[in-house]
């Protein structure tokens, strides 16, 4: 009896194997002859996944020995994944990576460096951004697919409301903070000039920002100050000019005129502060036009505000394409061509730039019609182009996930009034070298 | 008499109906919120009720991704998952609850030690495992895992047949069954409360799972409900009143099964002593 069940099990585990195996697609695809099996990763959005299929289409026509197969994933997830594939050795030819994330697949010697190839085929002068993607060493990474520059981003009728002038591109920070305190206002209506302002009871802050592209770093640039020195390897965190800024911006919450972490508690996103006309200025990337053009906002940008000492600094996300270190010589090619193709068709970046996602990275398109009037609502695109003078990354490297990390938690600390600012920029000095130091000096 | 006994519930009732005020009012946000405006959607003080209603929304979600195809793939993963645990748990778990084997003690304690390992410890080997097998980018990884027993469902399943009189099987044997026709006929069929709670938290855990098919999964066209609505949101543009109105509609089949199994799983759970 107990045979009988044993060999029953043995055929329905056989069945099963069977069955498992009779259903599995093929291996994994493989060039063969001229042709070339091209799997491209991408981070997938319901907004725009038809225009990337259609332009995939477009790129293929034009290369008939290349066949693209796509690899997507959430943008959320789409990361956790690559980092396994890429353990496995099976991460996609080439993918779209976010901008803060190049450095890391460079350090780890997961993708190509493109220097080569981008000095043969492409004039640097026609691209917005190649630098954003090149190390210390002068080396390229990657090419961006479209590029997020910070402007400032106010409601036009809000200013209109309070009586206040549109901000100007000579504005400082004082200028910007000035102007917040007039457009806060308490449950009472009354600004944050007014000595009977209730700062914890604000209904409408002067200012909103978060986080560091949209917060913290751009006012540290301005005044002088940052995260890391050019390696990219030493904390530079605990400076006269960073306490400066810092205080800049604890003063602006402890008054109410800037949201502090927990004032962005109350919304269902920080992103959602502006767009829902709970404050009048906000440093915005590219991206968030479309929040502010769906909401119905009376809004314009212009440039971000200028520090002290007349400085300047726009962050910048260049999303890009990268290759993969493993793709053998022909997929690499062609993933060269699809690089290529990308950004230097004309009617590739026009065609991209219409979703209004980010900047165009060929100079010609991005100061066309194409983007400057692209869309029903007409704002000053020009700003996010002339930001490009000043623009710089985010100090981006190896572990800029974990340094932002340790930073944030300490800065935030100060923003809530926990720590002096002085406590907190010593202790995220401290922790943001032992985490470069944890990867750099192994 | 019969007023005073009706005085006396009365706070409980009050009790009852106002938790199930608090517990049901995310849900009706969530519904209110599918059906605004972004601008609505984001507006500071909130407006609960939307004006206008936009059902349009749901009709959105169907343009912007293939809903339809991504309810199949998690349909399939879903089914497929529950029968494999169903068979595979329990015929394991018969097997340490009933018949005598060396080390039967400690390889339900490896068994059970299975579940104290993260799911992403495991997840670069079974990827490898999984990619030679030619198995990515199909909806097997999903569901075979299922076919090779689960550790939650062994457990489940023998508690359900430790509380089985031996008589039963004693009778059985007498009758001239063998041991996979006594764990058939006999404590299957004993058992399917425990059963219904196995094919409820499977179909739960599958149809609401989202890093094996984030890993597993490449092509849009495979992509299973969660990771489909979750692509809706882009990098910068949430379209959140999208995702609600998505994620509301991913949840009729669950609300379904549940509604049609909530005696099994009640009974289930109590007698598994699942909390």
């Amino acid at each position: 009896m107990a045979r009988r069940f044993v060999s029953l099990t043995v055929s329905m585990m056989l069945v099963l194997f069977l069955f498992m195996t009779g259903c599995s697609s093929s291996a994994d695809p493989q060039g063969s002859g001229d042709q070339v099996e091209l799997k491209l990763g991408f981070y997938s959005s319901g907004a725009s996944d038809a225009k990337m299929q259609e332009l995939i289409d477009g790129f293929m026509k034009k290369h008939p020995n290349i066949k693209v197969t796509t690899e997507t994933a959430p943008y959320g997830q789409f990361f956790q994944k690559l980092d396994t594939r890429i353990a496995a050795g099976n991460a996609p030819d080439l993918w779209l990576s976010d901008g803060v994330l190049v450095a890391k697949y460079a350090e780890r010697g997961a993708i190509k460096d493109l220097t080569e190839w981008i000095d043969k085929d492409l004039n640097k002068e026609d691209y917005y951004g190649l630098d954003f993607n090149k190390d210390a060493e002068g080396r390229y990474w990657a090419v961006p697919q479209g590029i997020q520059i910070g402007v400032l981003f106010y409601n036009k009728d809000l200013f209109d409301q309070a009586g206040v002038s549109y901000p100007t591109e000579d504005w400082t920070y004082d200028d910007l903070k000035k102007a917040a305190a007039k457009l806060t206002l308490d449950s009472k209506g009354k600004n944050a000039d007014d000595p009977k302002f209730d700062g914890k009871s604000v209904s409408q802050f002067g200012l909103t920002f978060f986080s560091i592209t949209e917060g913290w770093f751009p006012v540290m640039k301005a005044y002088g100050g940052g995260v890391l020195d050019p390696t990219m390897k030493k904390s530079i965190i605990d400076s006269p000019e960073n306490r400066q800024a810092v205080e800049w911006m604890v003063d602006g919450m402890k008054r109410g005129i800037i949201t502090d972490p927990s004032d962005l508690k109350s919304f269902k996103s920080p992103m959602e502060v502006f767009p829902s006309k709970s404050a009048a200025m906000w440093f915005g990337i590219y991206a968030r036009v479309l929040a502010a053009n769906e909401s119905g906002l009376n809004h314009d940008v212009t440039l971000l505000p200028k520090g002290p000492s007349g400085k300047r600094f726009a962050p910048v996300i260049a999303n890009s394409w990268v290759i993969n270190n493993k793709a053998d010589d022909a997929k690499a090619k062609a993933a060269w061509e699809w690089i290529k193709y990308w950004v230097t068709e004309d009617e590739v970046q026009s065609e991209w730039a219409v979703l209004g996602e980010a900047v165009p990275v060929k100079k010609s398109v991005a100061n066309s019609d194409a983007f400057l009037n692209s869309g029903n609502k007409k704002i000053n695109k020009q700003a996010f182009l002339d930001s490009f003078e000043f623009a710089g990354t985010l100090d981006t490297n190896a572990v800029w996930n974990e340094w932002v990390q340790v930073f944030g938690d300490n800065v935030d600390r100060a923003f809530l009034g926990e720590v002096p600012v002085n406590k907190a920029l010593g202790e995220a000095d401290r922790g943001v070298q032992k985490t470069l130091d944890q990867f750099y000096q192994k | 008499m019969k007023k005073h006994v009706l005085l006396k519930k009365i706070p409980g009732y009050v009790v009852i109906i106002i938790s199930s005020l608090i517990m049901i009012t995310p849900f009706v946000t969530a519904v209110f919120n599918s059906l605004k405006t972004y601008t609505q959607y984001t507006a500071v003080p909130p407006k609960w009720i939307p004006d206008p209603v936009m059902w349009s929304n749901y009709a959105e979600v169907w343009k912007l991704t293939d809903f339809s195809q991504y309810t199949v793939n998690s349909l399939i993963v879903s089914v497929l998952s529950v029968i494999g645990s169903i068979l595979s748990s329990s015929m394991i778990a018969y097997a340490f609850a009933r018949l005598r084997f060396p080390f039967k003690n400690t390889l339900f304690m490896m068994v059970l030690g299975t579940m104290m390992i993260p799911p992403v410890v495991t997840i670069i080997p079974q990827f490898i495992i999984f990619k030679n097998l030619g198995m990515l980018d199909t909806l097997m990884p999903l569901w075979v895992i299922e076919w090779l027993g689960q550790p939650f469902g062994i457990f489940l399943m023998r508690q359900a047949f430790l509380s089985i009189p031996k008589s039963y099987e004693e009778a059985a044997k007498l009758d001239g069954c063998n041991p996979f026709q006594i764990y058939w006929k006999i404590f299957l069929p004993m058992c399917k409360p425990a059963l219904a709670t196995l094919a409820v938290f499977t179909f739960m855990g599958k149809w609401n799972e989202i890093l094996a098919p984030v890993i597993y999964l490449t092509s849009q066209e495979n992509f299973t409900l969660p990771i489909g609505i979750l692509s809706l949101g882009g990098q910068w543009f949430g379209n959140e009143q999208f995702l609600v109105a998505a994620a509301l509609m991913s949840l009729i089949p669950i609300l379904l099964i549940f509604l049609v199994a909530e005696k099994y799983f009640v009974q289930g759970a109590n007698n598994s002593g699942i909390k």
